[in-house]
């Protein structure tokens, strides 16, 4: 079964410990020799990619940034430098939520991530950062006030794009397959319109004229769910631009009701 | 003295007949015994009072005139039979409701006496309260009436009894208005019964019946049903001139059109079918008169078709075939057939198929100077004779390309024409259409030489028997690359049909794959040209769905045209308009849903967007 978050579980490595002992003492070392050079603290000489960024930064105190990082690194793939599935699972573990839950899909939003299942260091700084969290407890308490954010009407709408396009895997990928999308559709609107996502996934799965949902249907989907009275479907007007999916499932719902 | 005068036959009247009324309350339980006493009543009354008039006719004459507002002895009698008939309700109420049961009666199927009826309908007319008292809850009983027979019949009957039943009815009830009823009842009772028996039901009798009548050729019925139907509601065209029509029926335009359209497009598919038939050669015994008559029947049924380009390309199709197999029976009815669509539907129409024409035209001309080409005279063998028509793209069908290993001789004689052709037109490209090409071929049977008419894929499979006695259907398929089904089509028309120049091995109708062939040496036959490419104008179901899909496909390119072309010059526009847009622009048959398939899938494809502030707005994405 495909799910949102397309990685299989894998066993914590055992070196993964030493790997982040490995980098700990890296930083260490490399703070120390840093501290040691340094003749104008406003002008560090800047001696790694990651320093670089966290001169330009102004906000975020270095410490703060610093925690963020291990915190990354610690999760992270050290071939690929990023946290990968495997990370996200363990990341998950951690935070005490299951990796199928939307907030992780939230938290994936508030990084602004690109790819499924991945998150780089910038996407982890990102989100960290905006959320207060440098370690990965205070990412855990930050999840319900992140729950809240997203549900304002103002960002849900962003977020549900959000939510389709994050699962487009493949480089050309335009639309979803059904099995996919009822996933999807279940676990992000399903606590909000709960009537509207069941019997829409059960017509997806039924007929027969769509394989696919693009983003256009995914939306269409959503201003339905906000305008039309369900499930009466009084004001419902198959004359005006519904995607031709909802007029569809529309015909079929009041061929049910009658 | 005049007016004590009538006062006092006033009241001896009024005392007479308020009596007479009153003795009828509660008389008779039996309705038609109560009738004949109402009858008996109004009949004294009438007597009594032409007496009394003829008797004080001379008060009418002087007294009555000088004062206006006095009746006549006359009127005065009816005054007061009405006034004390209003008082005796139960009375009025009893003769209304006997009268109807006695026309019920009579509907369904007894004997009623009609005198009875008669008379008491005129009483009430002379009273004045026919309409209020009788014809209301007359008509409002006609209604109910006709209502559950309707009902029943059409369940119970097929719908040309179900059609006969109604012509009876409505011919009984227009009896009735010159038996009993007044004539002011005729219209409304009619349309009463019209509208009970007939539009409640049109959609029935027509989805249950008209395919059926039409299949069969039922004209009568046909007539029966067009004549009641266009009485009935629609506006009735009378087209005299198909009232006794044989081959079609009277047309009912909007349900006729509606009905021709809802199979989709075999009434296309079928009218161009009859017109092949009618047009190809071979009918016998058709004069030009009677087929210039059959092809405009068959223009009037054009009209309703709405998919019209469904028609063009299957009439396409079949006169191209004619044309180039030179099936046509008769080039000024093909012309003629060709004018009248013109007429009908504008030179864009015809454009193409006029354009073929011109092409068969041509190509003589161009076989006359190939003849005495140098290319032909010096390099085509003698006793080689070949013509080709030269088909200008676009004009024609499209053929699907039929690849095909030609044996050399043939390979040469296309070349030379070829060299010959493009020392004329330079600049253009030959493609060979395989699939069209047919020859006669010059057979040595052993019993006796013979010619044969065969497809250019028959003449490839036999030359190859030049070479070999006996060869295997995976041999013959090689060496030709003639496609598996249309060879196992030509093989089957050479060795398994009434003409058999080869042999199949083992027996039977079908081409299997470890099928050997010999050439029939013991083949004979009457004549000595012998057709044997009959295969090529018949058509197969491939080719149908292929046409019909083929017109289908162009549709969707033409509304995505469409829609872009619009788009274009609007940069903005609303859903709603969008679709008004394109019913216009768009001259085939078209469902809304069909339409935003297209328009989403212009989405898909980055043409436009959904407006991000109003969904109901499309931008054009450059």
């Amino acid at each position: 079964m495909k799910n949102c978050f397309c990685y299989n579980i894998a066993e914590r490595r055992s070196f993964d410990l030493f790997r982040v002992c490995l980098l700990f003492m890296m930083r260490r070392s490399a703070s120390a020799s840093k501290k040691r050079g340094q003749t104008n603290s406003t002008n560090p000489i800047p001696y790694s990619p990651s320093d670089l960024f966290r001169s330009a930064s102004s906000k975020a105190s270095s410490k703060e940034m610093e925690r963020i990082d291990n915190q990354f690194y610690f999760y992270a793939n050290r071939s690929s430098g990023m946290i990968d599935p495997e990370g996200i699972e363990t990341l998950c573990s951690d935070m005490e939520v299951d990796h199928t839950d939307v907030r992780i899909l939230m938290l994936a939003w508030k990084m602004k991530a690109e790819r499924q299942g991945y998150f780089t260091l910038e996407e982890w700084r990102r989100g960290l950062k905006a959320l207060r969290a440098d370690t990965v407890s205070k990412l855990k308490k930050a999840l319900p006030e992140l729950e809240k954010e997203v549900r304002r009407p103002s960002n849900f709408e962003d977020f549900y794009s959000y939510s389709f396009c994050y699962c487009l895997t493949e480089e050309k990928q335009k639309s979803i397959d059904i099995e996919s999308i009822c996933q999807l559709l279940d676990l992000v609107l399903g606590s909000l319109f709960r009537a509207q996502v069941d019997y829409f996934i059960e017509y997806l799965k039924i007929q027969s004229d769509y394989k696919v949902i693009n983003l256009d249907q995914w939306m269409g989907f959503f201003r339905f769910c906000n305008e039309i009275n369900f499930p009466d479907l009084c004001n419902y007007n198959p004359d005006l631009a519904w995607p031709l999916i909802l007029d569809n499932f529309v015909e079929w719902m009041q061929a049910k009701q009658s | 003295m005049g007016g004590s005068l009538y006062q006092r036959i006033e009241k001896e009247c009024e005392e007479h007949i308020s009596a007479a009324l009153r003795s009828l309350v509660g008389q008779s339980p039996d309705l038609v015994v109560f009738l004949s006493l109402v009858e008996k009543c109004w009949q004294d009354l009438c007597d009594q009072m032409l007496m009394i008039r003829g008797i004080a006719l001379f008060l009418d004459r002087t007294y009555v005139k000088q004062n206006s507002n006095v009746r006549s002895l006359w009127d005065m009698g009816l005054q007061l039979f009405r006034k004390h008939l209003s008082l005796a309700p139960e009375v009025e109420h009893k003769t209304v409701t006997g009268l109807l049961r006695m026309i019920e009666s009579e509907r369904l199927g007894e004997a009623v006496d009609r005198t009875l009826l008669n008379h008491l309908l005129k009483m009430f007319t002379a009273l004045g309260i026919y309409s209020e008292s009788f014809e209301k809850p007359f008509l409002e009983c006609t209604s109910e009436f006709y209502a559950a027979e309707g009902m029943k019949y059409m369940q119970q009957s097929d719908v040309p009894d179900y059609l006969k039943h109604v012509e009876m009815r409505l011919h009984e009830e227009n009896e009735r208005c010159f038996l009993y009823l007044d004539a002011i009842t005729r219209k409304p009772l009619i349309a009463t019964a019209e509208r009970q028996l007939l539009e409640s039901h049109i959609p029935a009798i027509l989805d249950k019946g008209f395919m059926t009548l039409m299949d069969g050729h039922r004209i009568e019925d046909l007539q029966r049903m067009y004549s009641l139907f266009s009485r009935a509601s629609l506006d009735s065209v009378l087209e005299e001139s198909f009232s006794k029509n044989e081959a079609f029926c009277n047309t009912i335009k909007d349900s006729f059109e509606h009905l021709i359209n809802l199979r989709q497009n075999r009434p296309a598919e079928l009218i161009a079918k009859f017109l092949d038939e009618k047009l190809r050669a071979g009918n016998k015994g058709i004069s030009e008169e009677e087929l210039e008559g059959t092809l405009d029947k068959v223009l009037v049924l054009f009209r309703f078709i709405q998919g019209k380009d469904v028609f063009e390309a299957f009439y396409k199709k079949d006169l191209a075939k004619r044309l180039l197999l030179g099936k046509s029976a008769s080039i000024d009815a093909e012309k003629s057939m060709i004018s009248k669509l013109k007429t009908e539907c504008g030179s864009q129409f015809t454009n193409k198929l006029e354009g073929m024409f011109k092409d068969i035209e041509l190509s003589k001309e161009i076989n006359e100077s190939f003849k005495q080409s140098s290319q032909a005279r010096m390099k085509l063998p003698s006793g080689i004779e070949m013509s080709v028509h030269v088909l200008t793209t676009g004009y024609w069908p499209t053929y699907p390309p039929m690849d095909v290993r030609l044996p050399h001789e043939l390979n040469v004689y296309q070349d030379i024409f070829k060299e010959f052709y493009l020392s004329k037109y330079s600049g253009r490209r030959l493609m060979w259409q395989n699939s069209l090409g047919h020859c006669v071929l010059k057979a040595d049977f052993p019993k006796g030489k013979k010619e044969l008419a065969v497809s250019l894929f028959q003449t490839v499979v036999l030359m190859l028997f030049n070479d070999a006695q006996k060869l295997s259907f995976l041999d013959i398929k090689d060496s030709t690359g003639i496609e598996d089904k249309e060879l196992r089509r030509t093989l089957q028309s050479l060795a398994c049909g009434k003409v058999r120049v080869l042999q199949k091995f083992p027996k039977g109708r079908d081409v299997e794959d470890d099928d050997s062939f010999i050439f029939n040496e013991g083949f004979t036959a009457p004549l000595y040209r012998i057709k044997v490419n009959a295969i090529q104008m018949k058509e197969t179901v491939e080719e149908n769905t292929s046409t019909t899909e083929r017109v289908f496909q162009d549709r969707q390119y033409q509304v995505d045209a469409a829609i872009v072309r619009i788009m274009k010059t609007r940069k903005v526009l609303s859903h709603t308009l969008l679709i008004t847009e394109l019913f216009q622009q768009l001259k085939f048959p078209i469902k809304p849903a069909d339409l935003k398939k297209r328009i989403e899938s212009l989405i898909d494809r980055e043409y436009l967007e959904r407006d991000k502030n109003n969904p109901q707005i499309y931008n054009y994405l450059a």
